[in-house]
């Protein structure tokens, strides 16, 4: 984890030799349909292939079901759902992708692709200030630029809340 | 001295001795005149103050001091045993698993001196009739003569005696030069022959107090085997002390008698030429002894009374009454729980293996049998690990039942009534955290027997019934149940009072009650804030209990069930499934998915022809061997499409919870499979009829339905 996480001295890409120290993240980018999406690298624990997953009965839909992790049973949450994208699609490419929520739960979310690894700096992440008129959760967290493309940050906490009106 | 690390078995055993003090003074009350009971209990007030004292809580050291007083005044028949003087002891129980409570929690006992209850104490002493005039010094030097003398039954004769331990053991020259000086000099040699109990556990940790002990009371000038082999638990279960004191006797006996888990204290007059009289007589003994040692060196049985050559210094003598001990205890080791929650799950990760190679060698070619043998063998080998992993977690309910005696007891004086508890099965054993959990739910139900189901005295004379009310509390294993039964002969249960209360409190309207069952009425009893006692006492009746029963069992997969008659009595059933982790299952394919259901709950399989599903009040019914029996279609229940098998006739799961009977229609069967019960995380909201997924041997992950959440 340590290695992972914060790297204070170095920054990729960024020619000029500043001696200001900028917190520095990782971020591993996913694509869901046509947009990318960033997850931050400290909160996964493991990507897997797709695989089966069994589903349960009477959960919200967004729940994919529940699937064996080295002997654990680990729910599967779509994030397309949850966002109210259209339901995932199945492909050669799919990833579970396994996080370790703050409240220590083991869980696992769906997406179309894993892209690559980035690092980005403080200053490179746009913060998103809350729209207070939308009532829509706010799943991002701000929007990282890299190479002229842009990253969103998926807010992890609010994505894996439960959604209790359901 | 940091006593912090015996912390742990100071609680233990303080609980032990405690439990042990309640169970003994309920027996003494019964039979005032047992002397056995009466010296149990003194021996464990006595362990008790010990134990107290040398973890420094003085609070806790002062109470068991006046309360093993009046044990002692008792044992010497000084003191009658009186109703009073019970209820005065009982209390003192309570203050003193008070002050356990307040360590346990925060290490230290509190600051209540309970100086009521040690005043009580000093009463009953001072009014014991014979003696009570005469002056508080010397009744305590009759008590402790006569308590050496029972504690030692051979002292009196040890100081006079040749054959004691003391003159057994052999000594260096120096060491007898030292002990001649001393006597030589006027001071007083005492010895002491010290035995620890034979399951002590920290058996250095034990020698090191008493030595700690004897040290404040005077110069030990021997110790055999040495000190260093005592902190290195160089000894057998007994020691000896050579102390040069200014102190009496009975204080060395005293302040080594005072560490817990010593056994016995001998203690006796040192004569050093009588050591070398004995000397010269083992000097002609020892060359046969030598060849004797030779031959038995490994065997600890070797020559206790023989005397023992000068150059075998680290033998240690053999306790004199090693023979009369108490009975054989189980040598046993303490485990810490979390320990066999990781062996248990290794179990379970070993089976799930053990599955999945079943399923990938039902795939290959029939003929190697070599392969399927062995594969045959590590599932009896997977199985009886499973049962012994098991095993090994089942405590006996007796821990948590021990108490209810004495509950009952008090039970009698709030309430007024008299009340008998008969229990049975109290050795049936259970998964180690069921046990812990249960005691409160079956705390529930006798009382809640004492309170609302036993009649008070006049009713019951008129119903002549006996004046005393009998609770009865039974455990006993049914299949892989185990079941607790709390019966009482008391009024039973008033449906019609029940149902009045039901409809008063808007839980039910008057039309639904004329619907409903008795049995359904009952079933009110549990739901939440619902009580029927006409007024609430401080036993029960604040309409928290029956609903926190069935929630707290629930929660341990178990049920709880009532049934009752009117005037005759009530009976209160929990059934508990005997292991949590792994369990017997039909393994049923519904609409493609693969579910398990628990064997323990499936009476048969049924294929029933389409044609014999009839309609009841608009319900699917089928009549099975005149039995009428509701249908359950578990593809509606698990919102998916049914594919069977065969579109003319389905497949039937006949299931049961208590006498309620279901079938469960399933598109396909599997077979009986072993499974390990996994939670299904804290995230997938509890789903009320899932009752846990577990994997298969391909890896997949399969739901457990739980059939009582159901029916």
């Amino acid at each position: 984890m340590d290695q992972l996480s914060v790297n204070n001295n170095y920054l990729p890409d960024d020619g000029d030799e500043t001696k200001v120290d900028l917190a520095t993240f990782q971020y591993i980018v996913i694509r869901l349909g046509e947009e990318q999406y960033g997850i931050d690298i400290r909160y996964i624990e493991n990507i897997i292939r797709m695989q089966h997953i069994t589903r349960v009965p009477k959960v919200p839909s967004y729940l994919k079901g529940v699937i064996n992790l080295r002997g654990e049973v680990i729910p599967v949450m779509s994030i397309r759902l949850k966002m109210g994208l259209p339901d995932d699609e199945y492909g050669r490419a799919t990833r579970i992708i396994i996080l370790k929520t703050e409240g220590e739960e083991t869980m696992g979310i769906l997406v179309d692709e894993v892209k690559e690894v980035v690092t980005l700096a403080e200053n490179q992440i746009e913060k998103i200030s809350h729209d207070s008129k939308s009532n829509k959760p706010m799943f991002l967290s701000g929007v990282g630029k890299h190479n002229d493309e842009l990253i969103s940050i998926l807010d992890l906490n609010t994505v894996t809340i439960e959604d209790n009106e359901q | 001295m940091d006593v912090s690390q015996y912390l742990e078995i100071f609680l233990d055993e303080t609980n032990e001795h405690l439990q042990n003090l309640n169970t003994q003074i309920l027996e003494l009350e019964q039979n005032p005149e047992d002397s056995d009971t009466i010296n149990e209990i003194f021996r464990a007030a006595h362990s008790l103050k010990g134990m107290a004292g040398t973890m420094g809580y003085k609070r806790m050291q002062n109470l068991t001091h006046d309360m093993e007083n009046v044990f002692s005044e008792v044992r010497t028949g000084n003191i009658k045993v009186q109703p009073e003087m019970i209820d005065v002891l009982f209390q003192c129980l309570d203050a003193l698993q008070e002050y356990t409570d307040n360590i346990k929690n925060s290490a230290d006992e509190g600051t209540n001196d309970n100086e009521p209850l040690i005043r009580l104490l000093n009463d009953i002493l001072n009014n014991k009739g014979t003696a009570s005039a005469a002056p508080k010094a010397a009744e305590k030097e009759s008590k402790k003569e006569g308590k050496s003398k029972k504690a030692a039954p051979a002292k009196a004769a040890d100081s006079a005696n040749d054959d004691a331990p003391w003159y057994k053991a052999s000594y260096d020259e120096s060491q007898i030069n030292v002990l001649k000086e001393a006597v030589k000099q006027g001071k007083k040699v005492c010895a002491l022959n010290v035995t620890v109990n034979e399951d002590c556990v920290l058996k250095a940790a034990r020698a090191f107090l008493v030595l700690k002990a004897v040290e404040e009371k005077g110069e030990i000038a021997v110790s055999l085997p040495s000190t260093q082999d005592l902190e290195d638990e160089k000894f057998d279960n007994s020691f000896i002390l050579i102390v040069i004191t200014d102190n009496t006797l009975d204080d060395l006996v005293k302040a080594a008698e005072n560490v817990s888990e010593i056994k016995s204290v001998e203690g006796g007059d040192f004569d050093p030429t009588k050591l070398a009289a004995s000397a010269e007589e083992t000097a002609e003994e020892e060359e046969p002894v030598k060849q004797e040692e030779v031959k038995e060196e490994t065997s600890a049985a070797a020559a206790p009374t023989t005397a023992v050559a000068p150059a075998a210094k680290a033998a240690a003598p053999k306790a004199p009454e090693k023979k009369t001990g108490k009975p054989i205890v189980n040598r046993t080791v303490r485990v810490d729980i979390e320990k066999l929650d990781s062996l248990m799950n290794l179990v379970s990760e070993l089976i799930i293996a053990k599955n999945s190679l079943v399923s990938a060698s039902t795939g290959r070619s029939q003929n190697n049998t070599v392969f399927n043998e062995q594969i045959e063998y590590l599932e009896s080998v997977t199985t009886n690990l499973h049962e012994s992993v098991m095993k090994v977690r089942m405590v006996p309910i007796e821990s948590t039942v021990n108490k209810f005696p004495r509950m009952i007891r008090d039970l009698q004086k709030t309430l007024g009534k008299k009340l008998e508890l008969y229990m049975s099965g109290e050795e049936t054993e259970l998964d180690r955290t069921v046990v812990d959990e249960i005691g409160d739910p079956i705390m529930h139900l006798l009382r809640n027997s004492a309170d609302h189901g036993i009649e008070s005295a006049e009713v019951r004379a008129e119903r002549g019934k006996p004046e005393a009310g009998s609770i009865y509390l039974d455990a006993y294993q049914d299949g892989n149940n185990v079941i607790i039964e709390v019966r009482d002969d008391g009024n039973g249960i008033d449906v019609e009072a029940v149902k009045n209360k039901a409809i008063e409190r808007g839980t039910i309207t008057a039309d639904q009650a004329a619907q409903m069952t008795d049995k359904e009425i009952i079933n009110l009893l549990f739901l939440p804030s619902f009580s029927t006692a006409k007024k609430v006492t401080d036993v029960s009746g604040r309409g928290v209990g029956l609903d926190v029963v069935k929630s707290k069992i629930e929660a341990l997969s178990g049920e709880v069930e009532v049934k009752s008659q009117l005037g005759v009595g009530s009976t209160w059933t929990i059934r508990l499934p005997l292991t949590l982790a792994i369990i017997q299952a039909l393994m049923v394919v519904v609409g493609g998915e693969k579910y398990a259901i628990s064997l323990g709950s499936i009476q048969t399989i049924e294929t029933i022809e389409k044609s014999s599903i009839k309609l009841v009040q608009n319900e699917e019914v089928i009549n099975l061997r005149g039995m009428v029996i509701p249908l359950i279609r578990l593809n509606e229940v698990l919102e998916n499409e049914s594919h069977p098998a065969d579109e003319d006739s389905s497949v039937v799961v006949i299931v049961k919870k208590g006498d309620k009977v279901a079938g469960l229609v399933i598109d396909e069967l599997i077979g009986q499979q072993e499974i390990v019960i996994k939670s299904l995380g804290k995230y997938i909201k509890q789903v009320k009829f899932i009752s846990g997924a577990t994997i298969l041997g391909d890896g997949e992950v399969a739901l457990i339905i739980d059939v009582n959440a159901l029916l």
